[in-house]
């Protein structure tokens, strides 16, 4: 089965997410904030896809992005990022960072379903 | 309700909290950009979330007062005393929405939506003064540019053929950004039929130079599909920028192809090959495309017009990609630098778990003592020896159970933030608020409930304490006056402070009204502590204007059998001119405690260990008078066996335990002395609610019931009969009793 790991500051957002992927057979693994992301990956989890938000308090989701590229085994996991802001620098400043994708939330179940399959190898 | 929905509603609440005391800071310091962003970003999540469980009356308005916050994060609008009203009052309105959600209703009623229709407008006033239109940026997505361009004719032969052609080089980075190549070619295959596909590896460095890290290669590829061009674009979203991409769509024109094969960066004649051998054209349209490109060229201006303006196209936007990285990693840097780290490893529980944990602690702990009692009886020493290990390691899981609901009083006080600055506005007051200690905590139960205690003592100083600014001049006092909060830990209680540095209780007033009304009776002698204390009488208000904020003379008589209700205590002190101090005490846990067990008779009592301070043993107690010396100090005390009217005679050796309760020392005599107790607390049930002196029972190893001792009550009980033995004393007495009267002793 596939991990997706998710990073969001809302608990909102994480419980919904989560539901969904479970639902389409995906396993999930859960961080409310990028240090406890980093912590766990950290202890080496095996995920297949990494999704965050951008926008969080402390450590923000592209300072995230950079740290989890500097651990060699997330080196080419592929990384989502979720995005209400259109703006194209923070797109750019995200993809820069290592990221692989965005989802625009909000987004449909097969929106985020469809953008998953397109990373997920 | 489901459960994201109830998650939303919980993340709101302490968002909307969040918020609130951003805002609150916002006016102190309107340039803190942390801040302004932390104020965005909980009201970005409330309609993130909002959204996602479809709640969009929550929705509509949080978006609005985003878009205002939005504007203020941009700098277009500037923090002004009405901007932080408006936005407190949205953050007020948005808790009344949760509510609502809450309460499962569909939509606010009409009062609440013409509130919010209200705001709305006041909301558009502020964002229409800087020209930007209520509904900014929620459509902007829309904008993104097509960079769809259409391919110009320029004659030659159709290419008949309902497929399309995709060519495609990765950048060297796709790799390092996570995606992998082949993955846009299982997408494109979700999209139709892949007739032929041809990877071309030409940019693959030799061996040596070559970084496995980078990825070198790019596809041609023939696609069947009824997919749209912008389709077949948005799979190549998220390497846009990192990858060349052209798409030319079924029965292009011949010299489309052509042109399209020069501007790849492989060798022409080459490329030409490789579109045949994927079946996009036939070897005789690539050789007749180039030789009629050649004529071509060879008739037109050299550099022509259309490609040379999309080269442009390209390197214009790629000039606008450099230059936007680089923007962004400035600002990156920037926000590096002001991280702050708010690392907060927490776990979301329901609380209604913890308390079924703590209540099978509580069993656990009785069931504990049960077996150490048979343990001891079978006088089995190996069997003792487990069993007091075992009753080791519960101690600690009922510590560290008790701990989990441990909360920091912090956030109660931080609400009154909000309550000092709406009250002094509408009073006319200046007033600081000052908080202290925190991060003293306490258990979870007892800080949900003494918020509206708190509320009204809180309101009681601003409006009854601090004086109009006026006077307070008039005084030599400062003009802004000063409410002060501050929680500590005392010797098993939590104490909370609640000061001001106003005008005072003034005891002639108090005295004059408690005899009006009936409380106190003419002649009757009062030590100043309990003039004032008169405050928490039923029916008393010093105040002839019944003001909306306090004052309707059954607050403070509230106030204190709120916080009676949670084993406490308060009282207050005062001194004319320059305050008065509520103080609160609350038992640091209701659940479980330790006890020392003490014996009166047949029966057991628990004394809270906190409160014990120590034992003795003494033969002949005076009879006579319910004072001893000890060690030179005058210590009250009170039998047990008087005040529960036990019948049978003292036994020979009787025991004072000696207990401290907000600084005052008594004794309490008993028969025998059993030894610390870990005590589940049970309560008493409402028939036993007026027994003074007992705050509840518990029970024991036998299965035996035992009452626990209400020390606050009891310290009472003891010091208001001693003065009673010395009448016309000034009450200040017990600890100030002069030794001398003792020297008889």
């Amino acid at each position: 089965m596939k991990t997706i790991f998710l990073v969001d500051d809302s608990a909102t957002i994480l419980l919904s997410i989560s539901n969904i992927l479970t639902k389409a057979g995906y396993a999930t693994e859960k961080a409310a904030n990028a240090e406890e992301a980093l912590r766990k990956l950290r202890t080496g989890i095996k995920i297949d896809l990494l999704i965050t938000d951008l926008n969080m308090p402390g450590m923000n989701g592209i300072e995230l992005i950079k740290e989890v590229r500097k651990l060699p085994a997330y080196k080419f996991v592929p990384i989502l990022f979720l995005t209400t802001e259109s703006q194209q620098s923070r797109k750019l400043e995200a993809k820069a960072a290592g990221a692989s994708g965005w989802i625009v939330k909000p987004a449909t179940a097969d929106e985020l379903l469809n953008t998953i399959k397109l990373v997920v190898r | 309700m489901d459960e994201i929905t109830s998650v939303f509603i919980q993340e709101s609440r302490e968002q909307l909290a969040e918020m609130e005391a951003g805002l609150l800071r916002l006016e102190q310091n309107p340039d803190d950009h942390d801040n302004i962003n932390g104020i965005f970003r909980a009201a970005h999540t409330i309609k993130g979330g909002s959204g996602v469980i479809e709640c969009h009356f929550i929705e509509a308005f949080t978006h609005r007062v985003e878009n205002l916050l939005d504007a203020l994060r941009n700098n277009e609008l500037a923090v002004s005393p009405p901007l932080a009203t408006l936005l407190l009052e949205c953050c007020d309105h948005m808790v009344s929405l949760i509510d609502v959600l809450a309460a499962e209703g569909e939509a606010p009623d009409a009062d609440l939506g013409a509130k919010g229709d209200a705001l709305t407008e006041r909301l558009k006033g502020f964002l229409d003064g800087i020209g930007q239109p209520a509904e900014a940026s929620a459509n902007s997505e829309l904008a993104v540019q097509d960079s769809t361009v259409e391919v110009e004719s320029s004659g030659g032969g159709i290419v008949l053929t309902d497929s399309w052609h995709i060519s495609v080089r990765f950048g060297e980075n796709v790799l390092r950004g996570g995606m992998d190549p082949l993955s846009f070619i299982r997408y494109l295959a979700s999209l139709g039929e892949i007739l032929g596909i041809q990877t071309i590896t030409d940019a693959m460095p030799v061996a040596a130079e070559m970084d496995p890290e980078s990825c070198y290669i790019g596809f041609e590829i023939q696609l069947q599909t009824r997919s749209s061009k912008a389709d077949i674009e948005r799979v190549f979203d998220f390497v846009r920028e990192d990858c060349d991409l052209r798409i030319l769509p079924p029965n292009s024109k011949l010299s489309e192809y052509i042109k399209h094969i020069q501007e790849l960066p492989e060798d022409t004649m080459r490329l030409g090959e490789i579109l045949v051998r994927c079946g996009a054209l036939t070897q005789a349209e690539v050789d007749q495309g180039l030789s009629e490109q050649k004529s071509s060229v060879e008739h037109a201006q050299p550099g022509d017009p259309t490609a040379a303006s999309q080269l442009g196209q390209i390197l214009v936007d790629h000039k606008v990609v450099h230059k936007e990285i680089v923007d962004a990693a400035v600002v990156k840097q920037a926000q590096v630098n002001d991280k702050k780290a708010k690392d907060a490893r927490l776990v979301r529980v329901q609380a209604d778990k913890l308390d079924q944990l703590i209540d099978l602690v509580g069993e656990l702990v009785i069931a504990g003592a049960s077996a150490n009692l048979l343990a001891q009886k079978s006088k089995q020493v190996d069997l003792v020896e487990a069993t007091s290990v075992l009753s080791r390691l519960v101690e600690n899981i009922r510590d560290s159970a008790l701990q989990l609901r441990m909360v920091q009083i912090g956030d109660t006080f931080t609400r009154f933030n909000r309550v000092v600055r709406d009250v002094s506005k509408e009073l006319g007051k200046e007033i600081d608020l000052v908080i202290s200690g925190a991060e003293t905590e306490l258990d979870k139960t007892v800080v949900e409930k003494i918020g509206d205690p708190l509320m009204h003592l809180v309101r009681n100083s601003l409006d009854h304490g601090i004086e109009p600014t006026a006077l307070r001049l008039e005084r030599g006092k400062p003009a802004c006056g000063r409410v002060a909060l501050n929680a500590y830990h005392d010797s098993g209680s939590i104490v909370i402070e609640i000061s001001d540095d106003g005008g005072g209780l003034n005891k002639e007033k108090i005295t004059a009204k408690a005899l009006e009304r009936g409380i106190i009776q003419a002649g009757e002698t009062l030590s100043e502590t309990e003039v004032v204390n008169l405050i928490f009488e039923p029916g008393f208000s010093t105040v002839d204007k019944v003001s909306n904020l306090s004052g309707r003379g059954v607050g403070m008589d509230v106030v204190r059998r709120n916080i009676q209700a949670l084993r406490g205590a308060v009282d207050v002190a005062s001194v004319e001119g320059e305050g008065t101090t509520f103080t609160i005490r609350l038992p640091l846990t209701l659940a479980i405690i330790d006890g020392f067990l003490v014996g009166v008779d047949k029966a057991a009592y628990v004394i809270p260990l906190d409160t014990v301070v120590e034992c003795i043993e003494l033969k002949n107690l005076p009879s006579d008078r319910n004072f001893m010396n000890l060690r030179g100090e005058a210590l009250p005390f009170i039998r047990l066996r008087e005040l529960f009217e036990i019948p049978g005679d003292a036994p020979p050796r009787e025991s004072i335990v000696v207990v401290q309760f907000a600084g005052q020392r008594a004794g309490i005599v008993v028969d025998q002395l059993m030894g610390e107790f870990q005590t589940v607390i049970k309560p008493l049930g409402a028939m036993f609610r007026h027994l003074r002196g007992i705050g509840g029972s518990t029970i024991l190893g036998s299965g035996e019931v035992a009452l626990i001792l209400d020390v606050a009550a009891l310290v009472q009980t003891v010091t208001h009969s001693e003065q009673q033995l010395l009448p016309g004393r000034s009450h200040a007495a017990p600890a100030a009793l002069s030794s001398n009267q003792f020297t008889q002793h």
